[in-house]
């Protein structure tokens, strides 16, 4: 009796007709502050509505690679991608193009923080890491794992297997930057601009944790579109959204990324961040 | 059995092999505490729990609610796979499928369904419904053989075989099914929060966000009314109430939006399928060139990955075994009625429930920050909340136990009449929720342990699935080499403690 109720359910629940109109949904993930995802970025949607006279809608994820499926499986036409992941998803759906990307990530970088028992001085050169122990962000990051292992491994000639007596992934910049803190991890990689903020709000003791490197610049996040949104909603409708992007001037929506405004960028901006992926074993 | 009443007995042979083997693990396991200081971070944590922000959180009720959804939905179709599949069980094809199944962490199942269903509600659903249909399988089977077989003989010659079922079986175990029911729904919320981790819209969605990016305010008021939805289940999950939920859980889950069988497709015949098998079938690769691909990612992915995370796995859940026992042994001396006043039984009991209602990855991390980043924190937190766990089961079971007339509360008292009356049953949990912790070691994998859990975490953020799929096939496996030979060591022991320790679940 039990049972039958229960599968009857879920049979109507698995006939329920869902209507899809054309929506346009974008998804994206800021590189700090995660808090009031969809509240902030549904401001962003209502914007993208009056510029571009189509439905837009906001879907929060919590991963980069969950991202890049959402993109590549077109439940999302349009991501504010990290370098690594606009690369990740510009190969898994061809045709698809950065079309703008933050006045910060046209020259971004990471520091390397170490704990005060640390007896490396903060310089120019490249320090001498080996045996340390080390973190990065997480998995998927450019800023917390890309570029800091490519820089690690290129300047000292070793995998950072072989450097390094332990290696984790903290996951989050604010988490490399409270485990280095707490010593927990002797060394870390994190994004300058996290870095920075969490020093002006008074979220670190600098007593404690030090920038002691930062790498040379590269291009980091951007926004991407996905291959076929002229042939859902209107030829020029990829010139519209960029338009619509490179004119976003308010100071709360770009707070919400945070970026001081977007620029114009495209795939070609993103090659040293592809063979830096390739160098490292990251992408085929 | 034994007419001899040995001094060193069954019982006591079993919990000493039970240490030997967590001793053992323990020497190759990483349990360096690495010395450093993390009181600034937890002042700031301890700040939050004292100044919980209960409005920081967007759509909280919501998300509270859809805990709750996730979690029915999923029991019920846990119930409707699982249920039928109890009947034939005993095939050995069943069960070592079913052990499979239940091998693979939540997580991992909602990833593989993200793939193909987005982040549908479908993909929680079946996250949580496919793993607990397996269990159901195990447990109503096993409950259904202890039911015993005088009433079906006592059925008039010609009853239908569905009546003889309903009346001369499951009549007599349809409470104790329930119960478990009950249990594992207590289950479901944990998990349907955990889902939040990866994208589902329940309060683990923030929870994680909370903790990774330290909004301890936020954090802490998500954990107490988390702590608060666990401990209130028998206020709101009235028996009659169910049905009423089932179907505003229908009503208000969010779309499901289309269901586009080309990504499935797309996922099962290209994405999963390994280098080189891929290339021969795709593109104009040799079959030879393939086939030395193919075996060049196998020989890498196994040396490289499979069995160094095996290992990793298989100690740490060893370890926390054996240190869930002392957890199990000392919280239920704590909390039981019959060992100390009303009032440490009341404030142990509320222990329990915190530590059993707090996320293992949440309790990692915490003691990653006191400790460092080895495995210890892992082991800790999986003995802490195994442990809790098991206590509170004994102290709910102890419930119907009378002591003798002569009875104080001390510790010898206790541990001579109580702790002997339960203990068949602790042992018996433990052995059970073993293949939990194996399990479990997926999520610290997702911290940076480096159990196979983060070879596979680390497959799904390279976009790599063909290796993900071949790391989850291996841990399946390794549940069922575990589950068969967990079995067997007990059954042999003691013949009857898996019964016992199933009744205790219930």
């Amino acid at each position: 009796m039990l049972f039958s109720r229960i599968s009857l359910l879920l049979l109507s629940f698995i006939l329920v007709p869902t209507v899809c109109a054309q929506t346009f949904t974008f998804t994206a993930i800021p590189d700090e502050n995660e808090s009031q995802l969809q509240t902030r970025f549904n401001k962003v949607a209502r914007y993208l509505e009056q510029e571009l006279g189509v439905d837009v809608k906001y879907v929060p994820v919590k991963s980069y690679a969950a991202a890049v499926t959402a993109f590549r499986n077109n439940q999302v036409q349009l991501a504010w991608f990290g370098g690594l992941s606009g690369v990740q998803a510009r190969r898994l759906v061809p045709g698809s193009d950065a079309i703008a990307q933050g006045y910060e990530d046209q020259f971004f970088k990471s520091f390397f923080i170490a704990h005060h028992s640390v007896e490396l001085v903060a310089s120019s050169n490249f320090p001498n890491l080996n045996g340390y122990t080390f973190t990065f962000g997480s998995k998927g990051s450019t800023s917390g794992r890309l570029m800091p292992q490519f820089f690690i491994e290129r300047n000292i000639g070793k995998q950072a297997k072989e450097i390094f007596s332990r290696i984790g992934f903290s996951g989050d910049h604010s988490r490399t930057i409270a485990q280095v803190e707490a010593g927990a991890y002797q060394i870390g990689a994190v994004n300058y601009k996290v870095w920075e903020s969490a020093v002006e709000k008074g979220l670190v003791d600098t007593s404690k944790v030090r920038v002691i490197w930062e790498t040379p610049a590269y291009p980091d996040y951007q926004w991407t579109v996905r291959h076929g949104v002229e042939q859902t909603f209107g030829s020029g409708f990829e010139a519209k959204l960029k338009a619509a992007l490179l004119n976003m001037k308010d100071p709360e929506l770009l707070a919400s990324f945070p970026r001081l405004s977007f620029v114009e960028a495209e795939n070609q901006d993103y090659e040293p961040i592809e063979s830096v992926a390739i160098a490292i074993g990251l992408l085929d | 059995m034994g007419d001899k009443v040995r001094f060193f007995g069954p019982w006591q042979r079993l919990t000493a092999q039970l240490w030997l083997l967590a001793l053992v693990a323990l020497l190759f396991a990483d349990i360096e505490v690495i010395s450093v200081d993390p009181w600034a971070e937890l002042s700031r944590l301890a700040l939050g729990v004292i100044s919980p922000d209960f409005f920081a959180t967007e759509f909280l009720l919501s998300a509270l609610w859809q805990t709750v959804n996730f979690a029915l939905l999923g029991v019920a179709f846990g119930i409707v796979l699982g249920g039928p599949l109890a009947l034939v069980y005993q095939h050995p094809f069943v069960a070592a499928s079913c052990a499979m199944v239940r091998g693979v962490h939540e997580l991992f199942w909602a990833l593989l369904f993200l793939q193909i269903f987005g982040l549908s509600p479908l993909t929680g659903i079946l996250a949580i419904g496919l793993p607990y249909g397996a269990t159901f399988a195990r447990v109503f089977h096993d409950i259904l053989a202890q039911s015993p077989s005088t009433t079906e003989r006592g059925l008039p010659f010609n009853t239908d075989p569905l009546s003889r079922y309903v009346y001369g079986r499951l009549g007599h175990v349809y409470p104790l099914m329930l119960a478990y029911i009950r249990y594992r729904f207590e289950c479901a919320l944990r998990s349907s929060a955990v889902l939040g981790f990866i994208g589902m819209p329940t309060l683990g969605f923030y929870l994680e966000t909370a903790f990774r990016q330290g909004q301890y305010s936020e954090g802490a008021a998500l954990l107490m009314l988390f702590i608060l939805l666990i401990g209130t289940i028998s206020l709101w999950a009235k028996k009659n109430l169910i049905p009423v939920y089932l179907l505003a859980a229908l009503w208000t889950i969010p779309d499901i939006g289309i269901i586009d069988g080309g990504l499935l497709w797309r996922f099962v015949f290209y994405d999963l399928l390994p280098p080189g098998i891929q290339g021969v079938i795709y593109t104009q690769m040799e079959l030879s060139d393939g086939l030395n691909q193919f075996y060049q990612w196998l020989a890498s992915i196994t040396i490289n990955q499979a069995l160094p995370g095996v290992f990793a796995t298989v100690i740490l859940a060893l370890s926390a075994l054996g240190l869930s026992h002392l957890v199990a042994l000392i919280a239920h001396l704590v909390a039981s009625q019959h060992s100390g006043s009303k009032y440490r039984a009341v404030a142990g009991q509320l222990g329990l429930l915190v530590l059993r209602s707090i996320p293992e990855y949440i309790l990692a991390f915490v003691l990653m920050l006191l400790i460092g980043p080895s495995m210890l924190p892992a082991i800790i937190a999986l003995a802490l909340h195994n442990g809790a766990l098991i206590a509170f089961l004994l102290v709910k079971q102890e419930q119907g136990i009378t002591p003798s007339a002569t009875y104080k509360k001390r510790a010898d008292f206790f541990a001579y009449e109580i702790l002997t009356r339960v203990y068949p049953n602790l042992m018996g949990l433990l052995f059970y929720r073993f293949e939990v912790m194996l399990r479990e070691t997926a999520i610290f994998g997702i911290l940076g342990v480096a159990t196979i859990g983060f070879y596979i975490d680390s497959a799904f953020a390279e976009i790599r699935y063909s290796n993900a799929l071949y790391l989850l096939a291996v841990t399946a496996l390794l549940n069922v080499v575990i589950d068969f030979s967990a079995r067997k060591l007990v059954a042999r022991q003691v013949e009857d403690s898996i019964a016992h320790g199933r009744s205790c679940i219930t």
